[in-house]
């Protein structure tokens, strides 16, 4: 849960306005069903306000106030005068006034609303896990108390006022009627403040590179829905586009010389430089020419910084998923012709990992970095799945044998050798479940354990102490298009923890975007409109949406698409079952979603089944050059099934009293081929 | 064909550029196809889309200083339309964080843009002079420092001048700087026709600004000039009139709208982009959300569509339409449809079948006098009306002889209609509509506006083609995903001169490459080798292959 601390209570300013407000409040309520109802008939009648993630808690009257699109800004406390704040007051502006009508002189017209206050109690900037992110917002209406009404934020930091404003501009439409922008069910005071710390999307730029552009397109719409974590899956065996210094050759790896980024374009995505004027926005905000001139300008001249409070967490996914290291340094393959996992025997391997996480130091200041350490591939499990059959497995590394490691040991050494380096940089390190799951007791209390294969682990980790991250790849995998929304949104990080200080541990959760099938074509209708329904679970309350009331949270995550829309985010339908998919597109008429919804079929469970059989828990180092991605699981797990049923058709046929054994020598071929001997066990 | 008046021969700088150049050059050819694919494949790959008429290379590579600074000159010189697309173009050459950092000490062989515009006329228009010329100059005994010249009769050729220069320069990771490969160049460029269009369906999807204004800005990349925009339909009335305060209410939501001023800012959005903006009020069918303001425009309240053609009113409202719209799209043809008509509730409604008995007419005539009266009605606005093809099918000695056919439901129309002299839109739905998502690029590639029409003078009235996004199965979410790369086939069709298509490897390479460079620049283009649009890539892999 991990919840950061209530802004200040001491403080006057938000006293009086909170003695005011409640003196104007005609609603009153705390958070529970009744509000969501009421949410939902204010969303039916002529003055909507849906806000995605919900706040915490909020209350709200019923009067409509205009905002003057000149809406002026005023700053105060210690942390007012900060850049990120005045920079995110300009993102904002735009975003709520963005129609045209809006841009032309209006004299003499009187509005509700033609002020902002942001207070912002610290000025340290510093973006971190556990930064304080709660905000209050106030919006005072005009009544026989006060001439005009007001808008106030208040936050402890600047990410605090930046999520204030995200909000603001919920409560806000445009009124095609008046072709004023509006703000509904006023009086609002909303206290609001993130159920966990860690709110993640990752990105995968190895299987697909995602140009810079569009990493800025994902990034900013992520701040739309409060999420706070980009966790970036850089490299993988596919490819390897970033630039590391210390070992230039390693982007040879990448897929061409064009798909790459350098160190300056990785520190660009981290700090997130926005143009102040956006190109396609600097034209229609052209409300002089010499505010546009002025800010093009600034544009060439001074690169302007614009954090919008969001992490950006690394990976360096080893010992597996690493073959594309090789093509710059072959050495870190084992042989040429058996590229993954990394070469265990070799210091050079420690070496360069090394070079790269001092390199990535530079430009990563988020304070966990991730090590992978997931899918490292073996028949292992099926040894312990087909105990009547005999495995053999054959093994071309034998180098272990002078440090009298088993595979599963030299795994662990490789694992933990990595932790040691990220620790000594200063890191946390974070580790996908594997690491977990195969030897609990030897990783480094620091660790935070991933989750992703499913349900159970999360539990498993607190109790030991250990933190945890929740991706469960039935729920949280968005390259999963199976999955629909209710099943992402009714996900819960906290499932079977009870214990609140091992609840605690469970420093949030991700949804996963890995690559394999989704580029820059289409990875924002992928990611979008699922991921905000993860955003709203790891940011409100759970009690938001324990009711199963899905009309309300489907009309306000249908609202929330459009929103999306109307800022230039391509987020997909959000009523189909399959994600990135189109009403009409004919393969799909007949599975479309419509309630009618079949869990059993899902494609996904059965590939989870599958993973499991061919790549398992508690594994030891792949032997033979086995692919870990969906497609290549499937091939292999087909020919194991292949090989079970070859087994029993041969030993039917021994049963049947007929002495030779079935299997050709082609077949027995085809199967060492993949590591595995068969032979009959003996009837007796 | 309607190409463009050709340059102002007295130009003595492009005569003296063109001198320096002939000195400069080590390879010269036309459209050599074999040489730029020899180009890609080795380590100085420049990849145009589309292809410009002329060209010259060389072997040099440049580098380009990430100050670029600009000079202009001519009567246009001093167009703001120029410099804001110079700084629009410096983002996009410049665009890696690298190239921001402070570099004091290095030295660029390019450090100069000029751009000369001869005319100030900023008017865009259908057949305004988009040509251009771009010289590249390398440095070499003759000129200390390098030299990048832009010529244009109109600033809109100068834009896609602009345009191709961002396509010769690409970012080397390596030396961490932006090259020019293959100069000295020299490009004589403009397109083979006149009208290169895309449809947008606002009526079918809402289409937010901000998705309009992303599909805008790409078409300037592929050199689209027509933004042909299918506003209303039967399922929505977005579009706000001011004469009719009521037709609006035909939107699909209260927020599902654009205000005058909206279309106004798309209107000037892609005017700076030298993207003509085509309205479309489809009459008298497809017309069934106009009557959630006004019933009367119904037939009846259980028989919607077409738009009653007895009611003087629903004229008056049509040029009530018209007459606001003028104030917002300055182009200068105005589709008016009349494609798919069924006049079934005419003749079942009893005060419309009464009508056309007082006016002894068949359903069929009705439907002409329709289109004939709503031609009028844009004619005395001093539009030149576009109409479906069914119009001429029907009724082609009665059409007002300005039309503009719009082919759309197959092969043979414009043949048909340039043979009586109309002029024509190409739009075969077989090849250019982009939501027949089984239409693979190749097809799109190779269709060709001028098939069956081989008389020159018959030839000059096919004013281009158009690639037709209709929207049922297409909104914000996948919109982009859908035009592109198809509708850069369809581009290059109509910007570039025929035999430039002949060879089937290159152009796919071409093609993926310009792909890559969207996705580059932040437009969704999907996978080109994909069979079905718009699919998702089938495993990893790089963009350059797929």
């Amino acid at each position: 849960m991990n919840s950061p601390s209530s802004p200040n209570t001491n403080y006057l300013l938000l006293a009086a306005f909170l003695l005011f407000s409640q003196s104007v409040l005609t609603v009153s309520r705390n958070l529970d069903l009744k509000l969501l109802r009421q949410l939902n008939h204010v969303g039916k009648d002529d003055s909507p306000t849906y806000i995605w993630p919900l706040p915490l808690q909020y209350t709200s009257g019923n009067q409509t106030l205009t905002v003057n699109p000149n809406l002026a800004l005023f700053t105060s406390g210690n942390g007012g005068g900060s850049r990120i704040v005045s920079q995110a007051f300009e993102r904002y502006k735009r975003i709520i006034f963005e129609h045209a009508s809006l841009k032309l002189p209006t004299a003499g017209v009187d509005y509700d609303l033609s002020k902002l206050t942001i207070l912002v109690h610290s000025d340290d900037e510093e973006l971190q896990l556990g930064v304080d992110e709660s905000y209050n917002l106030l919006v005072a209406a005009s009544n026989a108390h006060s001439v005009i009404g007001e808008i106030t934020i208040e936050a402890n930091s600047v990410y605090g006022a930046v999520h204030g404003l995200e909000t603001l501009s919920q409560l806000c439409a445009f009124d095609y009627g008046t072709k004023t922008v509006k703000l509904y069910n006023a009086p609002w005071y909303i206290q609001d403040k993130p159920r966990f710390e860690y709110r993640g999307l990752l990105l995968d730029t190895s299987r697909h590179y995602l140009p810079i552009e569009i990493i800025k397109q994902v990034i900013e719409s992520m701040s739309f829905a409060k999420l706070n974590v980009l966790h970036w899956h850089i490299i993988d065996e596919e490819s390897f586009p970033l630039e590391v210094p210390s070992f230039p050759n390693l982007w040879k790896g990448a897929y061409t010389k064009w798909e790459r980024y350098t160190i300056d374009d990785a520190s660009e995505i981290v700090e997130m430089h926005f143009k102040l004027f956006h190109i396609k926005s600097a034209e229609a905000f052209s409300l002089s020419s010499y505010e546009y001139e002025c800010s093009n300008s600034v544009i060439t001249k001074i690169q302007l910084l614009q954090k919008i409070g969001i992490n950006v967490m690394a990976e360096v996914d080893v010992p597996g998923h690493a073959e594309s290291w090789g093509t710059g340094y072959p050495d870190l393959w084992p042989s040429s012709s058996c590229r993954e996992p990394l070469d265990v025997s070799k210091n050079f391997t420690f070496d360069l990992i090394s070079g790269i996480l001092s390199d990535m130091k530079k430009i990563f200041p988020f304070g966990l970095f991730h090590l992978g350490g997931d899918e490292v591939n073996t028949g292992q499990y099926l040894l312990d799945f087909l105990p009547v059959v005999l495995i053999t497995v054959t093994t071309s590394i034998c180098r272990l044998q002078d440090h009298s490691m088993s595979a599963k040991d030299a795994y662990k050494y490789f694992v933990l050798r990595a932790q040691e380096i990220a620790i000594s940089l200063n890191w946390t390190p974070v580790n996908w479940e594997e690491t977990f799951n195969s030897f609990p007791t030897s990783l480094n209390p620091k660790t935070v354990v991933h989750n992703w294969l499913g349900a159970g682990v999360c539990p498993k980790a607190v109790a030991k102490g250990f933190r945890c991250i929740y991706s469960n790849q039935g729920f949280w995998y968005l390259d999963h298009l199976d999955v629909p929304w209710e099943s992402v949104y009714y996900t819960e990080p906290l499932e079977d923890i009870t214990d609140a200080s091992q609840q605690k541990l469970v420093l949030g959760g991700e949804v996963c975007m890995w690559g394999e099938t989704a580029d820059a074509s289409d990875v924002q209708q992928t990611i979008w409109p699922r991921a905000a329904a993860a955003a709203e679970r790891l940011w409100s309350a759970p009690e938001s949406g324990s009711s199963r009331n899905s009309t309300t949270v489907l009309q306000r995550l249908e609202y929330f698409r459009c929103l999306l829309t109307r800022r230039g985010v391509p987020a997909a339908p959000v009523g189909y079952a399959f994600s990135i998919t189109n009403a009409s597109e004919h393969y799909l008429t007949d599975v479309k979603f419509e309630g009618a919804y079949v869990e059993e079929e899902k494609p996904t469970y059965k590939i989870v089944t599958l993973q499991k059989l061919v790549s398992p828990y508690g594994n030891v180092f792949q032997f033979f050059c086995l692919k870990t991605d969906t497609a290549s699981v499937l091939l292999e797990a087909s020919a194991s099934i292949q090989a079970l049923q070859d087994q029993i058709e041969d030993m039917l046929h021994t049963l049947s009293g007929k002495q030779t054994t079935m299997l050709t020598g082609e077949k027995r071929s085809n199967l060492s081929k993949q590591g595995i001997v068969l032979s009959t066990i003996s009837r007796s | 064909m309607n190409s463009p008046s050709s340059f102002n021969p007295d130009s003595l700088l492009l005569a003296a550029f063109l001198l320096l150049s002939q000195l400069l050059l080590t390879t010269s050819r036309n459209i050599g196809l074999h040489q730029l694919n020899y180009h890609g494949a080795d380590d100085s790959p420049t990849y145009i889309w589309p292809l410009p008429s002329q060209y010259t290379s060389g072997n040099q590579t440049l580098t380009v200083n990430p100050n670029l600074t600009l000079f202009t000159s001519g009567n246009g010189g001093g167009s703001r339309i120029v410099s804001e697309a110079f700084d629009r173009y410096k983002r996009i050459i410049f665009e890696h964080a690298s190239l921001k950092l402070p570099s004091s000490g290095i030295d660029y062989d390019l450090n100069k843009l000029t751009i000369l515009v001869h005319s100030d006329d900023e008017e865009l228009q259908l057949g305004v002079d988009e040509s251009y010329n771009l010289l590249v100059a390398a440095r070499d005994a003759h000129s200390v420092i390098g030299e990048v010249t832009i010529e244009a009769n109109s600033v809109y050729g100068a834009l896609h001048g602009l345009e191709t220069l961002s396509q010769l320069c690409s970012f080397d990771y390596g030396t961490k700087t932006v090259k020019l490969y293959n100069a000295p160049w020299y490009i004589q460029d403009k397109p083979r026709f006149e009208y290169r269009g895309l449809l947008i369906d606002t009526s079918r999807h809402y289409l937010p600004i901000e998705i309009m204004k992303q599909v805008i800005e790409s078409m300037s990349y592929a050199k689209l000039n027509v933004l042909h925009w299918h506003i209303i339909d039967e399922q929505s009335f977005p579009l706000e009139v001011p004469s009719f305060p009521k037709l609006w209410k035909g939107a699909y939501t209260k927020w599902e709208r654009y205000t005058i001023d909206d279309a106004s800012e798309i209107v000037d959005f892609a005017k700076k982009r030298g993207i003509n903006v085509m309205a479309e009020v489809d009459v008298p069918g497809h017309a069934e959300s106009w009557g959630t303001g006004y019933p009367d425009l119904w037939p009846s309240s259980s028989c919607r569509e077409p738009l009653d053609v007895s009611k003087n009113f629903t004229f008056d409202l049509i040029s009530g339409i018209l007459s606001d719209m003028k104030k917002i799209f300055p182009f200068g043809l105005f589709h008016l449809g009349g494609d798919e008509v069924n006049t079934d509730c005419w003749t079942s409604t009893p005060h419309v079948q009464q009508w056309l008995q007082d006016h002894n007419m068949t359903a069929k005539d009705a439907y002409k006098y329709f289109v004939l009266r709503a031609q009028e009605i844009a004619i005395s606005l001093n539009w030149t009306p576009v109409n479906w093809e069914e119009t001429f099918n029907s009724f082609p000695t009665s059409l007002n002889p300005k039309t503009v056919v719009h082919n759309w439901l197959g092969a043979g129309v414009c043949p048909k209609a340039v043979a009586k002299g109309f002029r024509c839109i190409y739009s075969n739905q077989g090849f250019w509509y982009l939501d027949h998502l089984d239409v693979p690029w190749e097809l799109v590639y190779y269709a060709e506006p001028l098939e069956y029409i081989t008389d020159a003078s018959q030839q000059k009235l096919v004013l281009g083609g158009e690639v037709c996004m209709w929207g049922e199965t297409a909104d914000a979410s996948d919109v982009q995903q859908t035009i592109w790369p198809r509708a850069a086939a369809a581009a290059e069709r109509l910007w570039s001169a025929q035999e430039s298509g002949s060879l089937r490897t290159t152009v796919l390479e071409r093609l993926e490459y310009f792909r890559c460079l969207l996705t580059r620049r932040g437009v969704p283009a999907a996978p080109v080798r994909n069979f079905y649009a718009r699919r998702p890539p089938i495993g990893p892999g790089s963009c350059y292959r797929q």
